[in-house]
């Protein structure tokens, strides 16, 4: 019999020596500003819209706010200003 | 999504059921495992307006409950796999065998046989730099894997890579990390097929025998071209994350992504090499990573005057389509034979001028490139490209443009044997180039 010893060639990620955990969920949206970020890919626009029309019908006095950076992924500053704009957010690649 | 719940915001993607495996690669490669998405059947980007409203109307209740019900999905943990690895075999062949059967079912591999990467022979190849076995070179992209000395080293093991190879290797990897986001990470996970390309320039590819001529295809001649490339492909994907399905996203796929590693033919060039256009002096030696999205054979069969040879790559040159975007038309990487080069060179063209000659000749129908681009509504069009809003279908097939934005886009390495025979490739405008002597003991 042969005993054969090799390494593991598979490295460690950055991302999971640091990890973050996600942020507590609000209990409803009712009176809530919901984003949505558009990376600009067709079809995209159109799922977000409907998103944010049925969460308006399903809750009260909730807000969408719309951002599109025109391109993938959604620029910094776009990033942001909906982070800062909103209570939650919904992207869509479109892929 | 990842930076807005760093922001302190719950946030989510939709995802289409073919990128779930890739939703979660990458929340872990960003340092959020347990971000949230949610899953819809189709891809959006090619479906009726009727069906993208249809498929998120169902997934509505989906989307409320991960925006407002705390989650603990658990994908936090990888599979925990031993730093050593024993297989045990009849005979020693038979062990290796088992380990290659056992490590291509993990996808550590590309389906070749895998060379055994013992601590004997990765203790060689890290003798074949100047660096300490621990020293982190970068996060490699896209998957962001701590690419030590040492991890290099049992990848290029595996790929048969000699101790000498080591400073390409070490070098590429670097490059890879200076392309920046969109170069290295969402290039990489592009649903069309992208693909790095390793150039080599100065000294070390003929001290190594890194072949500058047929440099494209396997063989005798392109054993070196084949090693450091197969090294550098595993590197990417057991240090980089890049694994199909995951982090590779691709749609058809190319065989290029068993990546290639050539060198620029400086002997047989009438210009400077192309690491002396990217800032380097010709002595030195250093590695240049093009992103690339193809490849086609420009034929040239009889001109032996510049302007001729240079307008049939030009003409040959305007395939694709191109987005509208602010970086719509990409770059073109022209691997150009000496049968070529010299004779441009020769009667008088400077490597500028041939790139500015071929800019200008490049040119097509604007309408015939764009269009599958939607361009009314609030599609992704440049705002300099937005008074084509106001035009017909056949007045925008009338409009002739370069197929690039500007001459600088063109790229010329010089590449082959005595034919006229060009490769074009378009490539991503991210070019990184890295010196390799600085890893040379």
């Amino acid at each position: 019999m042969h005993l054969l010893e090799v390494l593991n060639p598979v490295a460690q990620q950055r991302g999971l020596m640091n990890s973050t955990k996600i942020n507590e969920r609000p209990v409803t949206l009712d009176d809530a500003t919901v984003g949505l970020i558009w990376s600009g890919t067709h079809g995209g626009d159109v799922a977000l819209k409907r998103a944010g029309e049925m969460l308006q019908a399903r809750f009260k006095n909730v807000k969408v706010n719309f951002y599109t950076g025109g391109n993938y992924p959604a620029p910094p500053p776009i990033v942001r200003q909906a982070g800062e704009e909103c209570d939650v957010v919904i992207g869509a690649t479109a892929d | 999504m990842i930076q807005i719940e760093k922001m302190g915001k719950p946030a989510i993607p939709i995802v289409s059921g073919r990128f779930e495996e890739d939703a979660i690669a990458s929340s872990r490669a960003l340092g959020m495992p347990d971000l949230q998405f949610v899953i819809v059947p189709r891809i959006y980007r090619n479906l009726p307006i009727d069906e993208c409203v249809s498929q998120t109307e169902a997934a509505i209740d989906d989307i409320i409950d991960v925006l407002t019900v705390d989650q603990q999905h658990g994908r936090r943990e990888r599979d925990e796999v031993a730093e050593i690895q024993r297989f045990e075999g009849e005979d020693r062949w038979d062990a290796i065998l088992k380990m290659n059967e056992q490590w291509l079912m993990r996808d550590w591999g590309d389906s070749f046989v895998l060379h055994p990467p013992t601590a004997e022979a990765v203790d060689e190849l890290i003798a074949g730099s100047n660096l300490d076995a621990d020293k982190l070179i970068c996060d490699m992209p896209p998957g962001f894997g701590l690419a030590t000395v040492e991890k290099i080293a049992i990848n290029a093991a595996m790929a048969g890579a000699k101790p000498e190879h080591m400073p390409v290797i070490i070098a590429s990897v670097k490059a890879l990390s200076q392309m920046g986001s969109h170069g290295g990470t969402s290039l990489l996970m592009s649903t069309s097929p992208q693909a790095p390309l390793l150039v080599v320039n100065g000294p070390i590819a003929k001290e190594l025998g890194i072949n500058a001529r047929s440099a494209l295809g396997p063989g005798r001649d392109n054993q070196v071209n084949i090693t450091i490339g197969r090294a550098f492909s595993l590197c990417l994907r057991n240090i980089g994350y890049w694994y199909p399905g995951q982090m590779d996203m691709d749609t058809i796929g190319t065989t290029r992504k068993f990546v290639h590693c050539i060198a620029e033919n400086e002997d047989m060039s009438p210009w400077e090499p192309f690491h002396v256009n990217q800032g380097f002096r010709s002595s030195e030696s250093t590695v240049s990573v093009f992103i690339t999205n193809g490849e086609l054979d420009v034929q040239d069969q009889g001109n032996t005057n510049a302007e001729d040879l240079l307008k049939t790559l030009a003409y040959g040159s305007i395939f694709g389509t191109r987005g509208l975007g602010m970086h719509g038309g990409g770059q073109r990487l022209i691997l150009m034979p000496p049968d070529v080069a010299g004779p441009v060179g020769d009667q008088g063209f400077t490597k500028d001028d041939a790139r500015t000659f071929i800019h200008h000749h490049a040119k097509n129908s604007l309408g015939k490139m764009i269009q599958y681009t939607p361009i009314k509504g609030e599609a992704r069009i440049a705002a300099a490209w937005r008074w084509l809003e106001n035009l017909t279908e056949q007045e925008i097939l009338d409009i002739e443009v370069s197929v690039l934005d500007s001459p600088e886009d063109w790229n010329i390495v010089v590449v082959g044997a005595d034919r006229a025979k060009t490769a074009v490739m378009p490539t991503t405008d991210n070019i990184a180039t890295v010196g390799i002597d600085q890893y040379r003991t």
